[in-house]
């Protein structure tokens, strides 16, 4: 498969490209420019012929909707930078996806749309988010919002993925446990699902699925969704 | 009222001026000055937060007929994070009421709009991507406008009254012909203004939640959009009818 990964300056998209490269073509693009040793093109994801070019030939998007770590543009200020992205980018990206019949996208969205609910509640896709307007948040909303426009009128399936905060386990060591963690290889491995190989049979143009760390003490088990539909097994536990 | 009109000198705006003027102070905005007019005039472009940011100081209200509708990057600046501006302006000075504007599509796009009929306001937004089968973000780049209010409401103490029109006609002129028929939603630009004066109007509290949106239409007999809610909460009565569209013209 041929698969761009937007985001390339994050450290998801870097695990995401090794690992995924080992069986797929992997092109990785960013608005800034990064080191690699795979296909790398800037872009800015505008309204113009280069996003077509970005997106020509490839079966599949992954989306991670990240701004690069410490971005700045002297004509917006950061709060404005992540709405514009998240909604006018992902717009034209998905756009140029469309016209240039790429099939499938994967967006990475947030856990943090659900951050209102009391912690007791079993919450999971089948809960509406409740954003706050923090802009990253609001965001990320809003991405989720302009990817279900695109899956809902064209002809592009659109995978959303939603985490929490992606960590390694070696480096969490010690720490107190946080629910929220996710460990960057069980992630690359959701994508991985998300990708298709195991949706057999799943054809829906638009479908959520919660990405959350295994939890062997929990009632209720996370990501139940995921692992029933498309075959997400996490293998990295924070507590015993 | 100390009343913020944004966007205030286009096609709807000069009629919200109308309006409002008898009962409102008004501090009219836009990109491009009025050619001529009795209300305080401020320069604010909806793509600037720090401008909208100050317009909005000492105003008890904000009415935002802004819009561009063709350009893809600039169309998601005015309708987009110009919303995301206003409602910051509002939570940043305590306004409490605010009128958001747009067209039907932040609703009704073409998988309500192509199939369905007896649509209300009290549905999840389908904008679709684009207006005409185009490349023109106006629609959706007005429906997340839309998002971000309804957000905003969500998390502070803010109201939006939402209201929606879909073929704007100025009475005079009305550019259609009877015996045509018309868009099954269709409104003068006089009533639309009213309906910015009654939202304005309204108890807070008397309405169903803090987002609320409203078919802003003329009566009208096809049965797809009703104007029923606008009329029961806001006390919209339209004045400017339309009949002669909807009926077929006698051969002579
Ligand atoms: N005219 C219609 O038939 C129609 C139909 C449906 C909905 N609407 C809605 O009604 C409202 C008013 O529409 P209209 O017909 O008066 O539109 P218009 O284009 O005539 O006026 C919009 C105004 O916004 C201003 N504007 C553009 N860019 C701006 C910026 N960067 N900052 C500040 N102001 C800016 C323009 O200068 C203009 O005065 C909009 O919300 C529109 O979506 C109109």
């Amino acid at each position: 498969m041929n698969i761009l990964v937007t985001g390339a300056a994050s450290e998801l998209a870097h695990a995401l490209a090794s690992h995924l490269s080992e069986d797929h073509q992997i092109r990785l693009t960013d608005i800034v420019d990064i080191k690699t040793d795979l296909e790398f093109v800037r872009c800015d994801l505008g309204h113009d012929e280069t996003t077509n070019e970005l997106v020509r030939g490839m079966d599949n998007i992954i989306h991670l909707a990240e701004l690069p770590p410490d971005y700045s543009d002297d004509s917006l200020d950061s709060d404005n930078l992540t709405i514009d992205f998240l909604t006018r980018c992902t717009y034209n990206l998905l756009w140029a996806a469309v016209e240039e019949n790429v099939k499938k996208a994967v967006y990475g969205s947030t856990l943090e749309l659900f951050d209102k609910y009391d912690d007791d509640l079993t919450v999971n896709e089948n809960w509406r988010p409740l954003p706050s307007t923090d802009p990253y948040v609001l965001g990320k909303h809003l991405g989720e919002f302009t990817c279900k426009e695109f899956a809902r009128t064209s002809q592009i399936q659109i995978t959303c993925l939603r985490y929490g905060e992606i960590v390694r386990v070696e480096d969490v060591k010690g720490q107190p446990y946080d629910p929220a963690w996710i460990e960057i290889r069980d992630l690359v491995h959701a994508f991985e699902c998300a990708l298709g190989e195991k949706q057999a049979g799943l054809n829906r143009e638009w479908s959520v699925f919660h990405i959350e760390a295994d939890a062997p003490d929990a009632d209720y088990p996370p990501a139940r969704r995921a692992r029933g539909t498309i075959g997400y097994s996490p293998k990295y536990r924070f507590r015993e | 009222m100390n009343v913020l009109i944004l966007g205030g000198t286009g096609n709807l705006g000069p009629f919200v001026v109308n309006a409002l003027e008898p009962y409102h102070t008004l501090r009219v905005t836009d990109v491009n000055p009025p050619e001529d007019t009795a209300h305080e005039f401020r320069y604010v472009d909806m793509a600037s937060m720090t401008q909208v940011v100050e317009a909005a100081e000492g105003m008890d209200a904000i009415v935002n007929c802004s819009v561009l509708r063709e350009h893809r990057k600039i169309a998601f600046d005015v309708n987009t994070l110009g919303s995301y501006h206003m409602m910051s302006a509002a939570v940043t000075h305590g306004i409490k009421r605010v009128i958001n504007t747009g067209p039907h599509a932040i609703l009704t796009g073409p998988t309500y709009d192509h199939i369905d009929f007896m649509l209300t306001e009290d549905i999840p937004p389908h904008s679709g991507v684009d207006l005409v089968g185009g490349d023109n973000p106006y629609s959706i780049s007005k429906s997340l406008g839309q998002e971000i209010c309804k957000v905003f409401t969500e998390n502070y103490d803010v109201h939006v009254m939402c209201l929606l029109f879909c073929g704007l006609k100025n009475p005079e002129h009305p550019r259609f012909f009877p015996g045509r028929d018309v868009t099954p939603f269709v409104v003068s630009v006089r009533d639309a203004a009213e309906a910015c004066r009654l939202g304005l109007n309204v108890d807070l509290k008397s309405l169903p939640s803090k987002n609320e949106v409203f078919y802003i239409t003329t009566d009208i007999p096809h049965g797809k959009f009703s104007n029923a809610k606008a009329k029961r909460i806001l006390g919209f009565a339209p004045k400017d009818r339309f009949e002669v569209v909807w009926h077929k013209v006698a051969d002579n």
